[in-house]
């Protein structure tokens, strides 16, 4: 699963967005570290609903302009799922890896 | 309609219209959504002035690049122009990859290096450069065979990152070379340009895209370099009159020999295949009948400046009459698929 795919399914999991809304609840997750491109925001977001992980919730009017409202469907719930847990058990093998290495200096030089 | 929006709407013009006419409007407004400072008067501003980001554009560009020449779930169309570019691609590596191999024997063989061949006459006898970094310098080169092999094996990021290795030193000599005292010739340029956009269509392979058949194109390379160089470097250095051959008159008669095998084999066909094929056969034509004509021009102070302006014609026409009907069948097999869904 790509980032922004990731990021995308991650945005819809409380509440449903529109395209904009993806954009700036990936950039608050993130703390800023992410800031989703439209162009790849689009490219990921017609492949989420092509796969049928995301869901075009409803349309609504914003001045003047259209707004399409997305949806994490059941099987997006089920791929974050996977994917996050994928991405913890990698951490949690770097993360115990690195507090394994935290040995006394046994006077080696390098 | 404000500035902003029709500059960002231009952009978009990039994406294929089917695509825009599902995503268009949504993405446009997205994008000036993502412009809103909350500050009218910065707002008024960036809607007259404002222009989309170049991370903005680039996003949308590898989006184009995406979906125009798509992988295995692609729309017939889009798949067809995706397969012709990335056959393009491997033919134009294949070429590389052949020429740097034997390109390094044959410099080595007027330096005298291989002692087991006939000795070159003199007037090809090559001294070998004095700078301990210069021969390193031109086996960057034969970077082309690794890069080559990581494209067929499916390693795309390793072929593009070998194949820097073997753009970057010729790109600085030409550029050495431009700023010296040396007539400027359109030749190297034309070369180096080749080898970049070779580089940069490597994109097109891609975890979506079908793998590269293995056998065949792992067997073109002994047979490209048995086919092409081996036979070219005997001729040459038997019959003085061939060396009137520059690389782009040999592209052009080994692109022309290529599209005639194509022409007579299976371009008649409307397979996918087929129309694929012929469209990268097509592109490789037009590349080379660019690059022919332009280095036309590098002939104008040589001493046999009419002869080899007329064997450049010949290799212009020879390409152009066969490169015409395999573009025809290109563009009537493309018509007949459909642009979108299967």
């Amino acid at each position: 699963m790509s980032e922004p795919a990731f990021f995308i399914l991650t945005a819809l999991v409380d509440a449903t967005r529109h395209g904009y809304g993806i954009v700036a609840e990936t950039a608050e997750l993130s703390q800023g570290r992410v800031r989703l491109k439209i162009g790849s925001l689009y490219g990921a977001l017609d492949r989420l609903v092509g796969e049928g992980l995301v869901e075009v919730d409803r349309e609504e009017a914003w001045q003047g302009r259209l707004r399409r409202y997305y949806r994490l469907t059941e099987r997006g719930r089920h791929a974050l799922d996977a994917e996050a847990r994928r991405l913890a058990a990698n951490a949690h093998l770097a993360s115990t890896r690195l507090v394994n290495s935290r040995r006394p200096v046994t006077g080696e030089s390098s | 309609m404000s500035r902003l929006e029709e500059r960002y709407r231009r952009v978009l013009r990039l994406l294929p219209a089917a695509y825009r006419q599902e995503w268009e409007d949504e993405m446009v407004a997205a994008f000036l959504e993502s412009m809103h400072t909350g500050d009218p008067e910065t707002d008024e501003y960036l809607a007259d002035y404002g222009r989309p980001s170049l991370s903005e554009v680039s996003s949308v560009l590898s989006l184009a690049l995406r979906l125009r020449l798509g992988g295995a779930d692609a729309p017939p169309r889009a798949y067809a122009w995706g397969q012709a570019v990335r056959l393009a691609t491997l033919m134009g590596v294949l070429a590389n990859a052949v020429l740097a191999t034997a390109g390094i024997a044959i410099m080595l063989w007027q330096a005298g290096r291989i002692a087991w061949l006939p000795a070159p006459a003199a007037e090809l006898t090559l001294t070998l450069p004095e700078h301990s970094w210069s021969p390193a310098w031109h086996l960057a080169g034969y970077a082309w065979l690794p890069a080559y092999l990581a494209l067929v094996l499916g390693h795309r990021r390793v072929a593009q990152a070998v194949a820097l290795v073997a753009v970057v030193p010729p790109v600085i000599t030409a550029v050495i070379e431009a700023a010296g005292d040396s007539p400027l010739t359109v030749a190297p340029w034309a070369m180096r340009v080749t080898d970049i956009v070779l580089l940069l269509a490597m994109s097109a392979f891609r975890a979506d895209t079908p793998a590269v058949p293995r056998r065949p194109w792992l067997l073109a390379l002994p047979v490209g370099i048995l086919l092409v160089p081996v036979p070219l470097f005997v001729a040459q250095a038997t019959t003085p009159a061939l060396e009137l051959l520059d690389w782009p008159g040999l592209a052009c008669a080994v692109v022309a020999a290529a599209l005639a095998v194509h022409l007579a084999g299976g371009a008649i066909r409307r397979t996918p295949r087929a129309v694929s094929w012929s469209l990268a056969f097509s592109l490789l034509a037009a590349a080379t009948l660019v690059t022919r004509i332009a280095t036309l021009v590098d002939y104008r102070g040589q001493v046999q400046h009419a002869t080899l302006t007329t064997i450049g014609a010949i290799e212009v026409i020879a390409v152009a009459a066969i490169g015409v009907p395999v573009a025809v069948l290109a563009a009537r097999g493309l018509r007949a698929t459909a642009p979108s869904n299967r």
